[in-house]
């Protein structure tokens, strides 16, 4: 007798988070899963009428946890509006101040959002209650990574602090500017980030990578578990040149996990709403002419996140899509290969970031005039650490007329399309089992693996409705 | 015979090794008796972006408590935080239901209250099948708490969730629930604004508040005061250091926070320090209808 489980709230995400399952059979296996955002807050519409040099900064309030991806797609899309290159100081201090957060951000997630799902923390709030269920470290184990936790609060906080060296302030750089970059750099700081830099380093080393592989051991079977679809899509990061040519992790599609990595075309990306409170006529929009409208009741629809498809098709976006298409990582797609690749991510990214500290040159230029242009559009793409993420903007009369903002957790987190293809989130679940229904931790493992950043996913709204049991079959029909 | 907390400790270290406790067992000890009278927490997230748990995260000092664990783990009980809490969906419920149910706790609320849509922009969470919207929440929450913090200018006026149109309707935590609230300004707020407020009233101290409930000995005095730029020359462009920024748009003469001295991440830098100009992020204003950054055409 199928039975629906709803976990609400989806904790250790950024975000709000529902998540309902069904489960069937002796072995309480998923056949059928909704992902709900709970939150709608609709910045691309208040961006509109502001002055396009507001962007980069009110787009990073998207989410503290990661807003530096936001102000490098903001500033990327009004230079492209502008066909604006920066300087090459400028360039080299936003992917520094981007890698920082990119480190900052893993170690919080595995350390403070996922590993509470395999370790039991000290007698007392907010560590427990847990769910202690399939539980299978050894105690002594155990408290050594706990501990390790704890030390890694003291490792996010100076990545970003490393940040701040030349970003100023983190959370939320106010160093990001169409045209380049605000702070000027000098020797002593140069100095400072490249300490950090190798402090963090030697953590990831000895510490971060050490912890995920011992995990990988201790639950070999996660390896397995959670592949999805397979579809891996990266909009590429860490501009190596001045015109974004070489980055550090390349652009790329993968579909069905093939090792073979196709070219991205971003013509190929629309949001379908058949099953968002969206009006049914701005379907299948692609972002440079979305449109926001909300639509509430309407039949079918479950969820805020719009669904982005690509070709049509749902894609993951992630440290495994962004390692595998680059080819740096292609051992497999699970919950634990998306562990592993964000470890090996931080570590490619940490050592990228002692290279990149040479090429500054003190006293160059960081900034070169950047004029906003009467009537134009254009498009950022970078990475969040979740994923893929897209600005595009269209100015008018020199004011933001639309703005459009596709997150990485959109892609993940997606609800149906109208070919009642499953978000990559939802996939992932069918076929996995329940050992407890009251404390289904296997979901909670799946879900965090993909790091989800639901404030990022900003079309989401879920109306008051009352969730009940229901009977449904793998059809989704009410039986 | 009444053993003392103190000696109690004193005991277990002395004889750790004898005992075979490790350094967590002791830990555990200390925190086992922390946990009964330390002031219970819930931190709700609302309409907002995590930025200020992040921020708060970023906590250090060379005074007890030294960081952001140590707050948690010594100085509070931190019955829920959304991104922390070991738990999920029906545990926490309870665990917040529970904590109603006793009163006697500190609400800290980050993010504003969406009150469009029914309030449904935000649901905190599914209680017995039926969705709680954070509105909800948190009236329900403030009615029984013994104090209310909110945390950044979301939760305090509405913030950057409430600015251009304002689409979801929402709302600062007094304007919705009528409750006079402590408001740690900013976008985020310091480590430190929020650390010292909790402490102070951990402390039994009380917390004076200015006209917009925020503490007046954070907010007191304006940025530009103390700022070491402002005999500068204006700064004309962007990038370049030691100016004065007025000219390009810097609004720390109407500001009230003391990041030039406090400085921001461990004292590694500030706003102003990158050459940013201040963009008032502690103002109940914040963020405005203005442009934050001027070319000085």
């Amino acid at each position: 007798m199928p039975t629906v489980i709803a976990i609400d709230p989806v904790t250790r995400l950024e975000g709000h988070l529902k998540v309902e399952v069904t489960i069937d059979g002796p072995n309480k296996t998923i056949v059928d899963a909704k992902a709900t955002g709970t939150l709608f807050r609709g910045f691309e519409n208040l961006l509109v009428n502001r002055d396009p040099w507001d962007a980069p900064h009110i787009t990073q309030r998207i989410c503290g946890v990661c807003p530096i991806p936001h102000g490098m797609a903001a500033v990327q899309a009004l230079e492209q509006a502008a066909g604006k290159t920066v300087p090459a100081n400028g360039r080299i201090l936003r992917n520094l101040v981007l890698g920082a957060n990119f480190v900052q951000s893993h170690l919080l997630h595995f350390y403070h959002l996922a590993l509470l799902d395999f370790v039991v923390g000290p007698a007392m709030s907010p560590w427990n209650p847990g769910w202690d269920v399939d539980r299978r470290i050894a105690k002594a184990d155990n408290d050594q990574l706990f501990n390790n936790y704890k030390l890694a609060l003291t490792m996010t906080r100076k990545g970003h602090e490393m940040g701040a060296v030349f970003g100023g302030r983190m959370p939320h750089s106010p160093a990001f500017i169409p045209g380049g970059f605000t702070a000027t750099p000098t020797s002593s700081q140069i100095n400072q980030f490249r300490a950090y830099g190798q402090e963090l380093l030697a953590f990831i080393n000895t510490v971060y990578l050490k912890d995920v592989e011992y995990l990988a051991g201790v639950y070999p079977d996660y390896a397995s578990l959670g592949r999805g679809h397979g579809n891996l899509m990266a909009f590429g990061v860490f501009d190596l040149d001045a015109a974004g040519k070489s980055k550090l992790l390349r652009p790329g599609i993968v579909h069905d996990g093939s090792k073979t990595v196709e070219n991205l075309d971003i013509a190929a990306i629309n949001e379908q709403v058949t099953h968002s409170w969206y009006d049914a006529s701005t379907d299948n929009l692609p972002p440079a002419t979305g449109i926001t409208k909300p639509v509430y009741p309407k039949t079918d629809g479950y969820s805020w996140l719009k669904a982005p498809r690509y070709n049509g098709q749902p894609f993951e976006a992630g440290p495994l899509a962004r390692m595998w298409i680059n080819g740096d990582y292609t051992t497999g797609i699970s919950i634990m290969d998306r562990h592993r690749a964000r470890a090996l991510e931080t570590q490619k990214i940490a050592l990228a970031m002692q290279e990149w500290l040479k090429q500054i040159v003190v006293g160059g230029a960081v900034y070169s005039d950047y004029t906003t242009p009467a009537n134009a559009k254009g498009v950022g793409l970078t990475e969040a650490p979740r994923g893929a993420l897209g600005h595009w903007v269209s100015i008018s009369k020199g004011k933001i007329a639309n703005y459009q903002v596709i997150t990485p957790t959109c892609w993940n987190g997606s609800p149906r399309d109208k070919s009642h293809q499953l978000g990559p989130i939802e996939e992932a679940l069918i076929g996995m089992n329940v050992s407890n229904a009251d404390q289904p931790i296997e979901v909670l493992r799946l879900i965090h693996s993909y790091d989800p950043c639901l404030s990022c996913a900003v079309h989401v709204i879920k109306p008051s409705a009352v969730s009940r049991v229901k009977v449904i079959d793998m059809a989704g029909i009410l039986a | 015979m009444q053993v003392s907390r103190r000696s109690f400790l004193k005991y277990c270290t002395a004889v750790s090794t004898a005992l075979g406790l490790t350094p967590l067992d002791l830990m555990q000890i200390k925190e086992a008796l922390a946990s009964p009278t330390a002031p219970k927490v819930i931190w709700l997230q609302g309409s907002g972006c995590t930025g200020c748990t992040i921020s708060f995260l970023n906590y250090v000092s060379g005074t007890a408590p030294r960081s952001a664990a140590d707050v948690l783990i010594a100085n509070i009980n931190l019955l829920h935080h959304p991104n922390l809490t070991a738990s999920a969906g029906s545990t926490v419920v309870k665990t917040i239901r529970d904590a109603i149910n006793q009163g006697n706790f500190i609400l800290i609320v980050e993010g504003g209250i969406p009150t469009q849509f029914g309030g449904n922009a935000c649901i905190a969470w599914t209680e017995n099948g039926k969705e709680k919207t954070f509105q909800d929440a948190v009236k329900e929450l403030s009615a029984k708490a013994i104090k209310i913090i909110c945390v950044g200018n979301c939760a305090a006026w509405g913030g950057m969730s409430a600015s251009g149109g304002n689409p979801t309707g929402v709302k600062g935590v007094k304007a919705v629930t009528g409750k006079t609230t402590i408001n740690i300004a900013g976008c985020p707020p310091h480590p430190d604004w929020i650390v010292g407020t909790i402490v102070q009233l951990l402390q039994g101290k009380a917390v004076a508040l200015d006209s917009y409930g925020r503490p007046k000995s954070l907010f007191g005095r304006k940025l530009h005061e103390i700022c070491p730029l402002k005999e500068r020359e204006d700064a004309k462009t962007f990038g370049v250091a030691g100016r004065c920024l007025e000219e390009l748009g810097c609004r720390g003469q109407s500001t009230f926070a003391n990041c030039p001295t406090l400085k921001w991440n461990n004292g590694v830098n500030w706003c102003i320090g990158a050459n940013a100009p201040c963009m008032g992020c502690t103002d109940p204003t914040f963020p405005g209808t203005e442009a934050f950054f001027k070319k000085g055409d």
